[in-house]
């Protein structure tokens, strides 16, 4: 690094369970690249000056969705931020809505529960025979799921849902968008039981449609659009349920 | 960060092996950013409340007699009802504009083998409801259908 470059502060939320009662701010000021994403400066001051900052990280390309925390106040893939557009202080934080492990490190436990919660596979009654041959799709019945099945589950969208922060049970975007992909693919026979569980203790319609969870995506995958649309069919689900005894999904 | 979310938000059924600090709200909400427009939307609640217990007295003076309903109609010429109408006016529009803009989104792929409209189509249908059913109501209310 040499004189005369481009320096930021960044200030970060630190938290050791074994030492602070709260969590706290600590400013780094840094020499920064002109190229570098927000992850870059992070690896910087954890390798160069502070090695006891916490923080997840892994594919650096935005696909894994480890590396989730709130910049400047939003939800952000920090690998995916190109650093230049922050002016000369940047706040970091952990992610919003979710219990802190450490520093940046937040608690996914409590995601993976939901996650699970709405059967994010393909549902059979029946699996078919392998001399039957691969189940065919064609490409307008992959279009229905398609954009719900980019979700990488950076939890950004819990970390901007005012729905999520204040009712504990509301299963959230990512889960009900991936449990929706799940129930439009023409595979899949689950949806009655999945709208069980949108019907349930963490119903769909908690969601306000704050759309918030859309605006932060960083795929584009328009899970408020999920959510809502899954309302509508667990609604239809149990008024068909009240007249037809086998329910009214597929 | 500033304000503490649930104490239970995200958090997993069982606690985990180490201790946790409370999970914290966006710094932004409810008023900075993008949440402004929707705590807006959330709050206009409280003016349909108001409007509905307006209603509600108006109904109820049909009930005592002519006398109590010109005093009603008189009340509401008051520029403090105006001014409110005129709020809720405009709270209305603001929740019509919204709620018409996410609307299409909201649609499924498909009811059975039926997709939906585009969405510019949807969007226009709704203005045009919307305006079609102000305009009748506006007409009834004029005296235009009932004298």
């Amino acid at each position: 690094m040499s004189d005369g470059q481009q320096k930021k502060t960044f200030v970060i939320t630190r938290f050791d369970p074994d030492r602070d009662d709260a969590p706290r701010k600590q400013a780094y000021e840094i020499p920064v690249h002109p190229d570098w994403k927000v992850l870059d400066a992070l690896n910087f001051i954890k390798d160069e000056i502070d090695a006891t900052l916490s923080h997840r990280w892994s594919c650096r390309m935005a696909v894994c969705g480890s590396c989730g925390m709130m910049v400047d106040g939003e939800p952000r893939l920090t690998c995916k931020e190109a650093l230049d557009q922050y002016g000369d202080t940047v706040d970091v934080a952990p992610l919003a809505n979710f219990p802190v492990v450490r520093d940046l490190v937040i608690e996914a436990d409590g995601f993976m529960e939901k996650l699970t919660s709405v059967k994010p596979w393909i549902i059979r009654a029946k699996e078919l025979a392998v001399e039957e041959g691969p189940m065919r799709q064609s490409p307008g019945e992959l279009e229905e799921f398609k954009q719900f099945s980019m979700c990488i589950n950076c939890m950004l969208c819990y970390s901007a849902c005012p729905v999520v922060a204040n009712e504990p049970e509301f299963i959230g975007p990512a889960a009900i968008a991936l449990g929706h992909r799940y129930s439009l693919d023409s595979r899949d026979e689950g949806a009655a039981e999945r709208n069980e569980v949108f019907r349930g203790e963490g119903t769909v319609f908690s969601c306000s449609f704050a759309n918030e969870c859309s605006e932060v995506c960083p795929k584009h995958v328009d899970p408020a659009a999920a959510v809502n649309q899954a309302k509508l069919n667990a609604a239809i689900d149990w008024a068909t349920s009240l007249v037809l005894s086998r329910g009214g999904s597929k | 960060m500033s304000r503490n979310a649930h104490p239970h938000a995200m958090a997993p059924s069982k606690p985990g092996r180490t201790r946790t600090a409370p999970p914290q709200l966006p710094d932004r909400f409810p008023f900075g950013g993008r949440y402004l427009a929707y705590t807006l939307f959330d709050l206009t609640g409280i003016l349909y409340l108001l409007l509905g217990l307006l209603v509600l007295c108006a109904v109820w003076s049909l009930g005592s007699g002519e006398a109590s309903w010109n005093a009603v109609l008189e009340r509401h010429r008051n520029i403090f009802y105006l001014g409110f109408h005129a709020i809720a006016l405009a709270g209305l529009i603001f929740v019509g504009i919204r709620f018409f803009g996410f609307f299409p989104k909201a649609q499924p792929p498909r009811v059975g083998p039926l997709k939906p409209p585009p969405k510019g189509a949807i969007l226009v249908g709704l203005y045009a409801l919307w305006i079609g059913v102000t305009v009748c109501l506006s007409i009834v209310l004029a005296g235009g259908v009932f004298q």
